[in-house]
């Protein structure tokens, strides 16, 4: 009975405060609004993301920049002396890979003289030959003179190796035959 | 049945794109959405500001209406969510303006009445329902002002149907309480 009575008299209280107003609801106005939220919604993911971005950036240059402790102090002396460690050992050994191939180099300089020294002079075998010649020609001139009797063949002979080989030893001898020649001859 | 059809008709070509026709589904449901939230705001309430809400909450979510209940139930309960944060809103601007507070506590009635006695009864019982908590005021305006069926009422408000008569025994315990001297009358 009460629920009834209740009902009643809120039914009458609402029907006399009449009916609201009109609601206007301004289509254009309200689908504007929906983009804008539409937008809204996906700006904050964005926004989210550009924030973990900028963060994540600021921290890695923070990671990247600390202050620098003992410990990293230590590591970076180290590292240093490691490098100039590693800098003279690379001196080094291009200083003996320089040696190496200089001595590789006079090796293979000796190599060359030695094959160079087997090798016979060909002045010395010309002179040698040059000597050899002048001796058989005075030889025969001797022969000549001494055995054969044929003077004026073995003056002509002494003369030839004089005229041939002027500066020879052989030639002094041949001078010397032909002066005692001609003192026979006086 | 005819409008339950009518309804599935509206959403599945809202969901297909075609938006023009919410604007048919404006004029059909904004008297309802403006009657219950004048209601539920405590006549008279800011139902403009309020019924603008609503529909822009529905045009972003009409899409992924589910049609596990009918579409003015959902509509209802999209109302009565904008009108709890409405009032949330309100109440705290009324404890920063205190004195806008004493004018707005009494709502008074837009129509005159026959006699001045029944205008402040009126009031009165207007007081006793917005004073009421939220809890309390939907299911008795939804009750007894919009004469939903209690299934329905249990579904916008998502409560069971012992939860639902629990609160309006209490409700109208409330307001028996309040409104004695116009209930024995």
């Amino acid at each position: 009975m009460t629920e009834d009575k209740i009902k009643n008299l809120l039914q009458e209280a609402d029907r006399m405060a009449g009916q609201p107003a009109q609601a206007r609801i301004d289509l254009s106005a309200l689908r504007r609004r929906a983009g804008r939220r539409r937008l809204a919604s996906l700006a904050g993911p964005v926004a989210a993301a550009a924030m973990l971005m900028i963060a994540l950036g600021v921290w890695s240059l923070a990671i990247k920049t600390p202050e620098p402790t003992r410990e990293q102090e230590k590591i970076v002396s180290l590292e240093t002396q490691i490098k100039q460690l590693q800098a003279s050992t690379d001196a080094a050994l291009s200083l003996i890979h320089e040696v190496l191939e200089d001595e590789r180099r006079q090796s293979r300089l000796d190599e060359l003289e030695a094959q160079l020294a087997s090798i016979p002079d060909p002045l010395e075998t010309i002179r040698k030959q040059v000597d050899e010649t002048a001796f058989i020609l005075v030889y025969q001139a001797d022969r000549l003179y001494r055995e054969l009797n044929e003077t004026e063949s073995a003056v002509e002979t002494y003369k030839r190796v004089i005229r041939l080989f002027p500066r020879n030893q052989w030639a002094g001898v041949a001078r010397e035959r032909l002066s005692e020649i001609e003192n026979r001859r006086i | 049945m005819a409008e339950m059809i009518d309804d599935e008709l509206l959403v599945e070509q809202f969901s297909r794109g075609d938006e023009s026709v919410f604007d048919r589904f404006v004029e059909r449901y904004s008297p309802d959405v403006g009657a219950l939230a004048n209601r539920l705001l405590g006549w008279p309430g800011e139902v403009e500001d309020v019924s603008q809400e609503v529909f822009l909450a529905a045009y972003l979510g009409l899409k992924r209406f589910r049609r596990q209940c009918s579409l003015k139930s959902w509509l209802f309960t999209i109302t009565i969510n904008k009108c709890r944060s409405h009032r949330r809103k309100q109440l705290l601007r009324l404890r920063t303006f205190s004195r806008a507070a004493e004018r707005r506590r009494l709502p008074s009635a837009s129509t005159a009445c026959e006699n001045p006695t029944d205008m402040e009864t009126f009031n009165h019982v207007r007081s006793a329902v917005a004073a009421l908590p939220a809890k309390y005021r939907e299911p008795v305006v939804l009750k007894y002002l919009q004469e939903l069926p209690s299934d329905e009422i249990g579904q916008i408000l998502g409560i069971s149907q012992n939860a639902l008569h629990v609160r309006l025994s209490r409700a109208r315990k409330h307001l028996k309480g309040n409104l004695n001297k116009h209930i024995e009358r």
